[in-house]
């Protein structure tokens, strides 16, 4: 379980404490965020991730603090809408990577990256650059290193948002299954409330710093209040 | 639209055929007479040449390497401490070697290194030392410059990613830095190289004796002391040779890097000890660029200033360098614009190869170094007319070749940019000519106009190598004349001298780029 607690976040040109964050997810559970740009919902997986540090409140995942663990110690894998990949190494490289980034491999450790890549459909490409893959395929490439990695947190920073509809629902549904097989916590960021209707029971609306709702995601996209959600979905 | 490009672009191509194959056509003809082919003047059995291409070489190897390698440290230093206090002002100070004369640079190294300088190196300075530190004062700034954007298109994605899986300082130069630093070395080493065996001045003041001289200069001294233009020819076909070879690797190597440029906030490293090793690194670069500098000024200010002013020959002296470098500016830049917009034009309709050959035709001088042309030119012109007495069309020619390789850089991107996105407007609306030029090209295009105009009118400003050809005391400019000044051990003189020509420069830098670029950011 993921527990956010009174996470508080400001950028340097912001007044202190102007994002304050609370939230909790349930094991095998992909939560969606949405909201309008510069809400702060990139920033909210950025702290988790630990790419920036907090100012005050609490990260528990199973009920154990994450804020004196470096980024590489917690327990989360990020994926981005780009640049997930390096663009020199093969896919097989990029994968392995997920495991030891000295790329010393143990043989139950080859295996492993062999079993993520045949998962993702991805074995007969492994001597493949990211440069020869379609969007599609390189965002797998990001989905089977997260599966070497075995993180109880998955973060997805609008992953998909640069794929079309079809390919989007198709990716958004092997998250759902990734996260049910290795039992892991997801929060899935996108811009489109639609996403949020395939992958999540639950949405959460982040305005302005704030979980402004939460809800079941049909629910929510239908709700009136409050008014940002209404302005934001485009709906009276 | 590309018909109108091609009448002022095609004469511009014919007058840049003229003024470099005619003087190629007048060596090679020269060549073939007997007693000027290489076999009549046993080249490879002739010591003095053999040493000169060796020592050619050989400097701009050393000078490559001292001025690369350290780059490499101090521009990822740069990329890794982007909150580093006056980063801008120090930045800065890395981009004013590229507007400071190289006569001006010789100054400044003889001011520290000299026997009365911070760091007297003695009579050492003069040879490989001297000519390997002023191409490092150079150089090092250059390719910093170059480098630091590679850094800094780094996504930062990659360095986030590289932080989650745990790399350490040695696998995240391995998996994300070196990749692309392979990417952008080969091109900047060959750069650097090309620019280091083609420098005129500094090698001629610094170096010049028997023991260290490259072949540009080596060419000059068969023009202007031996009166031997069988050897000024081997040795400019020589030179000619290398050029292209290092030219033809440079187009083979230089490729994109692979990584897509996004907008990305510099990485900032953690680490108390390695911000200090970078702060270190920096600290000592500044030095080495700025002492120099200091130095000189300092030293000018001491100097015989009102003697050296009260010379009437100085001032005659600094209207024809201003005359010269704005006469060689606006020529380039006139000759660049046309090619560039035709360039453009073959681009937007698909004709890349086309337009690349265009440029390309632009930047010959990067093939045939202007001391080539200027000894064809002397070759060719000499049985006919007195040269010396076509000292300034020759000179402003020339440096204004010199200069296009830098006007296509700076306004190209523009250019093209500016007719993939509006030209179709502007057909729309029927905005050509003149009108098109006042509410569009004008006001788009002034900021990289600026700047190209001003770095040509000072790098023609400084020219130490057609002018030395050509020139006389009358004909002189300030960076002949602080040459003479030093061949007549007139230290002082030729140090105050240099700082006004260093004033001057900055003076005409500051004043052409803000005045002809605004200082509104027009084109955004």
């Amino acid at each position: 379980m993921l527990e956010i607690e009174g996470l508080e976040f400001a950028y340097p040109s912001q007044p202190a404490s102007s994002m304050r964050f609370d939230l909790t997810v349930d094991d095998g559970e992909v939560l969606s965020l949405i909201g309008p740009s510069g809400s702060g919902k990139s920033t909210l997986l950025s702290l988790i991730a630990g790419f920036l540090p907090a100012g005050a409140g609490n990260i528990l995942v199973d009920g154990k603090p994450l804020h004196a663990l470096a980024v590489a110690e917690r327990p989360v894998s990020i994926v981005f809408q780009q640049h997930n990949l390096f663009p020199h190494l093969d896919l097989y490289t990029n994968v392995a990577l997920g495991i030891d980034p000295s790329l010393r491999l143990a043989p139950a450790q080859v295996e492993s990256v062999r079993e993520a890549l045949v998962r993702l459909g991805l074995e007969p490409l492994q001597g493949r650059k990211p440069g020869e893959l379609s969007g599609g395929q390189r965002q797998r490439v990001a989905l089977a290193r997260v599966l070497v990695r075995r993180r109880k947190i998955l973060l997805l920073d609008e992953a998909f948002a640069a794929l079309g509809p079809a390919l989007r629902a198709e990716l958004i549904e092997l998250v759902k299954a990734l996260v049910r097989e290795q039992e892991m916590t997801a929060l899935l960021v996108s811009h489109q409330p639609g996403d949020a209707l395939i992958a999540s029971k639950r949405t959460a609306f982040i305005c302005e710093g704030r979980v402004a709702a939460l809800a079941p995601t049909a629910q929510l996209l239908t709700e009136s209040e409050p008014p940002q959600l209404r302005e934001y979905l485009g709906s009276q | 639209m590309t018909t109108s490009h091609a009448i002022p672009a095609g004469l511009v191509l014919a007058l840049l055929a003229l003024l470099v194959l005619a003087p190629m056509a007048g060596l090679f003809h020269l060549s073939a007479l007997p007693g000027y082919q290489a076999a009549d003047l046993r080249i490879w059995e002739n010591a003095y040449l053999r040493r000169v291409v060796y020592f050619s070489l050989w400097q701009a190897l050393l000078s490559t390497l001292f001025s690369v390698l350290p780059a490499i440290l101090v521009a990822r230093a740069f990329a890794m401490q982007p909150d580093l206090p006056l980063r801008r002002l120090l930045l800065g100070l890395f981009a004013l070697p590229l507007v400071v004369p190289a006569v001006v640079v010789v100054m400044a190294v003889v001011s520290v290194y000299g026997s009365d300088g911070w760091l007297p190196l003695g009579r050492s300075l003069y040879g490989i030392n001297g000519i390997l530190l002023a191409h490092v004062f150079f150089n090092l700034p250059l390719a910093v410059r170059l480098l630091l954007p590679q850094w800094q298109a780094i996504p930062q994605h990659h360095w986030q990613l590289g932080e989650q899986l745990g790399m350490n300082g040695l696998q995240r130069f391995r998996f994300i830095e070196w990749p692309m630093l392979r990417e952008a070395l080969p091109g900047v080493l060959l750069l650097v190289f090309m620019l280091c065996l083609t420098s005129f001045a500094v090698v001629l003041t610094l170096g010049g004796g028997p023991r260290s001289t490259t072949i540009e200069v080596a060419i000059y001294q068969s023009l202007r002391f031996d009166f031997d233009p069988a050897k000024a020819v081997v040795l400019a076909l020589l030179q000619l040779g290398l050029c292209m070879l290092v030219a033809m690797l440079t187009l083979k190597l230089q490729r994109m890097p692979e990584v897509e440029i996004a907008i990305s906030t510099p990485h900032r490293n953690r680490t108390n000890l390695f911000r200090w090793f970078n702060l270190g690194i920096i600290l000592l670069a500044t030095l080495y660029v700025g002492m120099p500098l200091l130095s000189l000024l300092i030293d000018a200010l001491r100097g015989p200033i009102g003697e050296t002013l009260g010379d009437l020959r100085l001032w005659q002296a600094l209207i024809n360098t201003l005359l010269i470098g704005l006469s060689a500016a606006l020529l380039s830049v006139t000759a660049g614009w046309f090619l560039l917009q035709y360039s453009a034009s073959l681009a937007r309709e698909g004709r890349s190869k086309a337009a690349k050959l265009v440029d390309l035709a632009g930047s010959i001088v990067y093939v045939v170094p202007p001391l080539v042309i200027a000894t064809g030119l002397f070759v060719l012109l000499s049985p006919h007319v007195d040269v010396f007495d076509w000292v300034y069309p020759i000179v402003i020619a020339i440096n204004a070749l010199m200069g296009l390789p830098f006007v296509i850089r700076c306004l190209g991107p523009a250019i093209r940019q500016n007719q993939a996105r509006y030209h179709r407007l502007c057909l729309g609306l029927a905005l050509q000519g003149w009108n098109r030029f006042r509410h569009v090209e004008w006001p788009l295009l002034r900021r990289p106009l600026g700047l190209a105009i001003a770095l040509v009118a000072v790098l023609a400003m400084g020219d130490l190598g057609v002018i030395a050809l050509f020139g006389s005391t009358q004909s002189s400019t300030l960076a002949l004349m602080i040459y003479h000044q030093l061949g007549a051990y007139l230290v002082a003189k030729a140090t105050v001298t240099a700082v006004l020509l260093l004033l001057l420069c900055l003076g005409v830098f500051v004043f052409v780029e803000r005045f002809i670029g605004g200082k509104s950011d027009a084109g955004n």
